[in-house]
């Protein structure tokens, strides 16, 4: 990644800014010690020259003036280097005694740079002075060897410089290297976009598996895509079904009408003419109708809560809705449900559901066959099963049964608009029942599986 | 009838309301959701047919507008085909009943008739009488000329909604939805199992004959006139 891009990403400037708190706080802390320091130690060294100072003029106003000096010399051969310097001058200008450079007349406290008095010479010593002016006009200058604390404030002020280097250092690379990582995560995901908007609906943003928050906002984003993606297929696969299956009925119908208008000569043929067209036409409608149903089921399921239904009651009366058709066949249904089984779903669908699952049954056994419609619960998951003995469904097409207008070669005759077990499989799959196919020898089985109640 | 129309495609709303003044009824069109709003609140109707999607104003919107101003005039809601939740929105936004296009004029006219006479129907009988048939809807009982009649509860239901609707004609979409809770059609003849089933024990052996067919639309259960 460019550096000038990452300059401009919000989490190189969330950096900086971090940084520029971080050394404030920083110099703050810093402050405090060389002030908390500097104050100390000059406070030691202005005390230790103040009792000198009020010793010496003691002995002066006590003694006078050759017992001073007396005593200056006194101390200075004591301690010949320091750490505390004397100086008396007269008025003058003359040095009356001290281990001092002639300074001339200055008072109050001030500091100097001496040459060391001890070897190696060339060292230079930082000397704080006190001068005060006596009684008998000369000046007394006493100092203190204030080195330690010159060089206490050089190493405050040299480590504050480093740290301050050091973290503006890191919180830059860090800077750097953060905001990269983030941006080489959000250009991924702009790929994928761009990919996806480029017409690939397949892509997906890569995952980088560490489960991070950049993964799951991925995963999210993924799952959002799989949705958009399936209901896109699913409109797709209508527009072609629509373009490839309800041509066929719709050319019938012209033909129909066609043949009407050149042939029918009396009004009872035409209105009878009429009357098998919109029949015609109801039927294109309704094969509309379940293709739009499933595409919507696939794609975006129903906005209608589940709720609580009486499942034994519901097979009840699917199973009275279709025993008339079914007496018309000479077939018996027979309804095997344990009471009071209660599912959670839509009532609406799972009445389609099961309507067209005994529909179907009906329809493609022969007369005199039975069907059963039995329900029970197997420890918490309800099952449902709708046998019959008719011809069943071989093996190698179960799967394809539930494809749109997939119809068994055997079946061709029949009405029907090879929609039914589309529909089935699609309101299953919205509540997440288990659909299967078996052999019922003879005949056909299909057991539904309700999914365990949360 | 006095009957407010808010459909926005001008064919089929000068064809409802051609086939719909046919019938005896007055018909007022609009096409735009905004300006149904205005009329259904401006005056009193008997009526309202709304279609679902008319611009300015989503139908189902217009009409939640209508109920939260107070108007109690029964809605019924036309719909292209499609959504699955179409008919549950409709009804939760203050619709009466609900009908998917295309239908047949017959179940329209029928509705129409059905939600008309809506508001004295309100009130709670527990007794139904039709000539010399008797529902009682407490004690779940029924009899025809004194002489007491053994009704399987689907043919109570049946028998209820057509004596609540007597002398109108219920279409069998009208008896699936309301006697059978089906919102679409199963393809048998569970309607009319069940209705030669009735006729077979409120009419039979009885006269006159109070459960008609009219061809081509439902039933009537009428008293001779």
């Amino acid at each position: 990644v460019p550096l000038p891009k990452l300059v401009h990403t919000s989490s190189f400037r969330l950096t900086l800014l971090y940084a520029a708190l971080f050394s404030l706080s920083a110099l703050i802390l810093l402050g405090v010690i060389y002030g908390a320091t500097t104050y100390y130690m000059t406070g030691t060294i202005d005390a230790a020259i103040e009792s000198d100072v009020t010793e010496l003029k003691q002995a002066l106003s006590e003694n006078g003036r050759d017992r001073l000096i007396v005593l200056v010399e006194e101390r200075i051969q004591q301690m010949p280097n320091g750490p505390i310097f004397y100086l008396l001058e007269d008025a003058a200008g003359n040095s009356l005694a001290g281990n001092l450079p002639a300074i001339g007349p200055r008072t109050g406290a001030f500091d100097l740079n001496v040459p060391s008095l001890a070897p190696p010479s060339e060292r230079h010593i930082a000397i704080h002075i006190h001068s005060v002016k006596l009684t008998t006009g000369d000046d007394l200058m006493v100092g203190a060897d204030a080195t330690q604390l010159v060089e206490l404030k050089e190493l405050i002020l040299s480590s504050f410089g480093w740290c301050f280097a050091i973290t503006l250092l890191l919180a830059v690379g860090g800077g750097v290297v953060m905001s990269g990582s983030i941006l080489r995560r959000i250009e991924s995901v702009n790929r994928t976009s761009r990919d996806i908007m480029a017409g690939n609906l397949s892509r997906r943003i890569p995952l980088a598996g560490t489960n991070d928050e950049f993964d799951r906002l991925a995963e999210s984003l993924n799952a959002m895509l799989d949705r958009t993606e399936r209901s896109l297929e699913g409109m797709r696969q209508v527009s072609n079904d629509i373009a490839h299956d309800l041509r066929t009925p719709l050319t019938r119908l012209r033909h129909r009408l066609e043949f009407a208008q050149r042939k029918c000569q009396s009004a009872d043929e035409l209105r009878s003419a009429i009357d098998h067209s919109i029949t015609e036409t109801d039927a294109i409608l309704d094969t509309f109708g379940a293709l739009l149903w499933i595409a919507q089921l696939e794609g975006q399921g129903s906005q209608r809560p589940f709720v609580a239904i009486d499942l034994s009651e519901l097979l009840a009366t699917v199973a009275e809705v279709y025993q008339s058709t079914a007496e018309q066949k000479a077939q018996r249904i027979l309804v095997a449900a344990e009471a009071a089984l209660t599912v959670s779903g839509d009532r609406e669908l799972l009445t389609q559901l099961f309507c067209n699952l005994v529909e179907n049954a009906v329809r493609h056994s022969p007369s005199g066959a039975s069907i059963e419609i039995g329900a029970a619960d197997r420890d918490g998951v309800v099952e449902v099963w709708i046998a019959d003995n008719g011809p069943g469904i071989p093996q190698e097409a179960r799967a394809k049964v539930f494809q749109r207008f997939y119809r068994l070669e055997a079946s061709r005759t029949t009405s029907g608009n090879g929609l039914g077990l589309s529909l089935v499989a699609a309101i299953a799959a919205l509540h997440r029942i288990d659909l299967a196919l078996a052999d019922n020898a003879p005949g056909l089985r299909v057991l539904l599986r309700f999914a365990p109640a949360q | 009838l006095k009957i407010l129309l808010v459909e926005d495609d001008p064919q089929t709303s000068d064809h409802l309301a051609q086939g719909l003044r046919e019938d005896g009824q007055r018909v007022d069109i609009v096409s735009d959701g905004r300006e149904g709003f205005l009329r259904a609140t401006g005056e009193p109707w008997d009526l309202l047919i709304v279609d679902r999607m008319v611009p300015g104003l989503d139908g189902l919107d217009m009409v939640r507008m209508i109920r939260a101003s107070g108007i109690t005039a029964p809605v019924l809601f036309l719909t292209t085909l499609g959504g699955i939740d179409d008919r549950v929105m409709g009804l939760e936004a203050g619709g009466d009943d609900y009908l998917v296009k295309p239908f047949a004029f017959a179940e329209l006219i029928a509705r129409v008739h059905a939600l008309g006479r809506r508001p004295w129907q309100a009130t709670r009988e527990t007794r139904l009488r039709v000539a010399d048939l008797e529902l009682d809807l407490l004690s779940r009982t029924t009899q025809r000329g004194g002489r007491g009649i053994d009704l399987q509860p689907r043919e109570f239901r049946l028998l209820e909604y057509l004596m609540r609707h007597a002398g109108q004609t219920v279409t069998r979409t009208m008896l699936l939805e309301n006697v059978w809770d089906f919102h679409f059609d199963p393809h048998t003849n569970v309607v009319e199992t069940h209705i030669s089933r009735l006729r077979g024990k409120v009419d039979k052996g009885f006269a006159p004959e109070l459960i008609h067919t009219i061809r081509g639309t439902g039933y009537s259960l009428r008293a001779p006139s």
